[in-house]
């Protein structure tokens, strides 16, 4: 029959293959795509691997915009910003788990990097004069948001997506990374699933960057895309290397009530009020100096502590006032997140208040890496929501997390490039017998019969997450939520499927990436757990306050034969004293 | 209700329809819908990603109609609020009974080959817009801070750097659905982008890319791929800006021709 592919033609079952490159790339965002431009210009050879096809990343959602200190627009006074005045905003609102050293590179690099992403072709927002327009954010002394509108990330993911294809870079979409290949404990490339033919793949490679984004999804109440899964962390923990600063997890304080869909920051950046059912505008009562624009953590916690002392309306929830901004400055300034509260909530933010509540957003904590992107194991690197550098600390200011894709994306890059040219090429012998581990795991998954579906665990998975480990965590709570942890790996070994193919098995992809997200829970958790303090996201009733001298450090997992290992290594300290908090 | 879902893989000699009985709750997006029904059969397969309308994954035919499915409310459907007038192709044609009160028919995107199911390849639609060029490609050297850019120009440009590459205009198009070289609406609306960035004022000569009858002037303005567009791009302007500067510019060399 015409216009449908037949297994002859070619997208039907192909026999596996493996390709040798300079680098791989895993994931297919800002991070990825920003890298794999660096390495390509290096005149080294470059493969981007991705389960989605690029433009599908979650990067594509960012709506608010990316911080630097242009200047463009001037503070309080006439101030003028600067990239230190950036970092201390950024060490404070991370409520000093931030690496000094890294933040200082972060914002020294930022303003050069929006500048170098509007020569390659992004639409920034403008002022009158024609320079980058900048706005205020949560947690920042500075108008210091650059912004495309309220479609930021995915205005500058089509730019680097469109370079990307200029360049010819090859992507292999639709690839799902199921190991790391590890050669006398150095990373020597992956192997991975073509989604829509079931074969296995190999790339064998000098330098492999993971930049597949964070793990939101094993929480319920996510901004994330349902593809945020953690599978890059979860394939380092696998291969050996530490994970960091796991259980600091951001709850954004304004998702869209019933889908949890981002509304921007710059919502209230605009000037927008959270109100609640007594149309008091409380933010004032928590932070009275920052009102809305608190850090975020300080906000969803505001908005937490009046949903459960009854100030919130029926179902859980408070508004986000932006009627007195007026029409015009919503459809200008905020069209996108209008849209989304039309086509999601029913509600014209013109007219109506909207209906938010906190949910999942970010995770601060990743693949424990240093500045040049190295991370525990020779040859792995990592770069984006998926390290942990770290820039963000325990909390993470908006408009930070675009800046450190493409600056890290590109500095992490050269780290590979000058890297690689030291670097034997690896042998073929561990990728093919990598494959054929693949290979045997998946036919023995399939192979199963009387067991759960993934479905069901996952769903359970995430419930647990947010019960146990939201924004209000307890010792006893959490320690009944871990016991919950490890019940749901036991099933999972038994969990069953009853598409018995290994073409296009989408329950395949969920289970695969069910078991790394039980993996990542469990590190959640155990960090959680044994941190006995409250810092930045991560909120304890039992431990209120922040305690320096046993946890100004940074919490580091390791995973030996499936049993995990929690321990701590200091933060980098210098550059701003070590002060209390209030905004 | 149920979701009447278009089931297709390799081997058969054409689609089945196979129904799935949900229950509707409120708020609930057919993409929603479609997961449930993935519990009930895990061979089902369909493309996801955002859920939020932003990522442009999951654009198919709903009730006849090219849609994004984590856009489109189910309940909307069964009350037959909303409706979208489109000029008729063979993919619009009644394929299966259908009663819209309480059933939601879904079925691939059109003019792409179905992979699996409600899977289609998108390899042709961004064959075009590869073919269009779409890198950016200033005029005269890179300045140390940005080229400037005059709110007023950028406003011009958003219309089409909104564009999320969904395919759901490709879908919608009844050129695109007789000929299968046109480069269609997406791929047009990003090429007239390039050519309206001051920024590239003086560079490269965007129009004459797509001067051709599978280029601009193959679009019949139909106008279906304004009407689906979720995220209100209008290539039908495009496309009829560039053609009324390619017959000026034209008219212009004729002219000067004359004189000589």
């Amino acid at each position: 029959m015409a216009g449908y592919i037949s297994p002859e033609e070619g997208t039907g079952i192909t026999e596996g293959a493996i390709s040798a490159w300079d680098a791989v790339i895993i994931g297919g965002g800002l991070t990825g795509l920003r890298a794999a431009l660096q390495v390509s210009r290096a005149g080294l050879s470059v493969a981007v691997i991705s389960k989605v096809h690029p433009l599908r990343s979650h990067s594509v959602a960012a709506q608010g915009g990316m911080n630097a200190a242009l200047g463009n627009v001037l503070g309080e006074g006439g101030a003028a910003d600067s990239w230190e005045s950036h970092a201390y905003d950024t060490v404070r609102g991370s409520d000093y788990l931030a690496d000094q050293d890294a933040v200082a590179l972060m914002c020294r690099e930022a303003p050069a990097t929006v500048i170098e992403l509007e020569h390659m072709g992004t639409v920034w927002s403008r002022l009158g004069d024609g320079r980058i327009a900048q706005r205020p954010f949560g947690g920042a002394g500075f108008p210091r948001t650059c912004y495309a509108e309220d479609r930021t990330g995915h205005n500058v993911l089509h730019t680097l997506y469109q370079q990307v294809l200029g360049r010819k870079i090859p992507v292999f979409e639709e690839f799902f990374v199921t190991s790391l290949v590890m050669d006398g404990g150095r990373c020597a490339g992956c192997t991975a699933l073509e989604i829509m033919t079931g074969a296995i793949h190999g790339f064998a490679s000098r330098a492999t960057l993971l930049a597949t984004g964070g793990f939101g999804r094993i929480f319920s109440r996510s901004t994330n895309a349902l593809i945020n899964t953690g599978d890059g962390v979860a394939l380092a923990l696998r291969a050996g290397a530490p994970l960091k600063d796991m259980e600091f997890v951001q709850f954004h304080p304004t998702t869209l009530y019933g889908t949890n869909i981002l509304i921007s920051e710059a919502a209230r950046g605009e000037g927008g009020i959270l109100v609640n059912r007594t149309g008091e505008r409380f933010m004032a009562r928590y932070a009275p100096h920052a009102l809305d624009l608190a850090p975020r953590d300080v906000v969803a916690r505001a908005i937490e502590e009046e949903i459960t002392r009854g100030n919130g309306f029926d179902g859980g929830y408070v508004q986000l006032d932006l009627r007195h901004l007026g029409a015009g400055r919503i459809m200008e300034r905020l069209p996108g997140i209008r849209q989304i509260a039309m086509d999601f909530a029913g509600v014209d933010p013109v007219k109506e208040p909207i209906p938010v509540q906190p949910g999942q957003h970010y995770s601060m904590g990743g693949i424990d890496v240093n500045t040049g992107g190295m991370s525990g194991l020779p040859g792995l690197y990592a770069a984006g929501e998926c390290a942990c550098i770290s820039v963000h600390g325990a909390n993470r200011l908006g408009g930070n997390s675009l800046l450190e894709t493409v600056v890290f994306g590109r500095l992490v890059a050269d780290s590979m490039i000058r890297d690689i040219p030291s670097v034997a090429e690896p042998a073929r012998g561990p990728v093919e017998s990598a494959m054929a581990g693949t290979e045997t795991g998946i036919r023995k998954i399939l192979g199963r019969s009387g067991g759960d579906s993934p479905f069901a665990l996952l769903h359970e998975l995430e419930e647990t997450m947010f019960l146990h480990f939201g924004i209000f965590r307890e010792g006893q709570k959490m320690q009944e939520g871990l016991r919950k942890i490890k019940r749901l790996q036991e099933r999972s070994l038994q969990v069953t499927l009853s598409n018995k193919e290994s073409a296009v098995n989408q329950a395949l992809v969920r289970y695969l990436e069910l078991e790394g997200m039980l993996q990542l829970a469990e590190v959640v958790a155990l960090g959680a757990l044994a941190r006995e303090e409250s810092r930045g996201s991560h909120t304890r009733r039992d431990y209120p306050h922040r305690d320096d001298g046993r946890f100004l450090a940074h919490t580091v997992a390791t995973m030996e034969k499936g049993k995990v290992t929690i321990d701590y290594k200091p933060v980098g300290l210098g550059m701003f004293e070590i002060e209390e908090r209030g905004y | 209700m149920e979701l009447k879902v278009f089931r297709f893989r390799p081997g058969m000699s054409g689609p089945r329809y196979d129904s799935f009985e949900i229950d509707p709750v409120p708020g609930m997006t057919v993409l929603a819908g479609l997961f449930r029904a993935q519990e009930k059969d895990d061979t089902l397969a369909f493309r996801y990603s955002c859920r939020g309308a932003v990522c442009g994954t999951c654009a198919m035919l709903i009730n006849k109609v090219p849609r994004l499915a984590c856009r489109t409310q189910v309940q909307d459907l069964l009350e037959g609020k909303a409706p979208v007038q489109l000029s008729p192709y063979p993919a619009l044609e009644v394929t299966v009974p259908l009663d819209s009160r309480k059933e939601v028919l879904i079925e691939p995107l059109p003019h792409l080959p179905v992979i699996r199911d409600l899977i289609v390849d998108m390899s042709l639609f961004f064959e075009y817009y590869r073919f269009i060029e779409p890198v950016f490609s200033p005029a005269g050297p890179e300045p140390e801070k940005e080229r400037p850019m005059s709110p007023a120009a950028v406003k011009e440009l958003v219309p089409y750097t909104n564009c999320i590459l969904c395919g759901a205009c490709f879908g919608a198009c009844p050129v695109n659905a007789r000929n299968p070289h046109y480069l269609g609406p997406a791929a047009l609306a990003t090429l007239y982008r390039f050519h309206i960035d001051p920024r590239e004022a003086g560079g490269a000569p965007r129009l004459r890319r797509a001067d051709t009858p599978d280029g601009w002037w193959g679009c019949e303005f139909h106008t279906n791929c304004r009407r689906v567009c979720p995220k209100g791009v209008p290539p039908n302007v495009a496309i009829g800006r560039a053609r009324q500067e390619i017959k000026a510019a034209s008219r212009s060399a004729e002219g000067r021709g004359a004189g000589r």
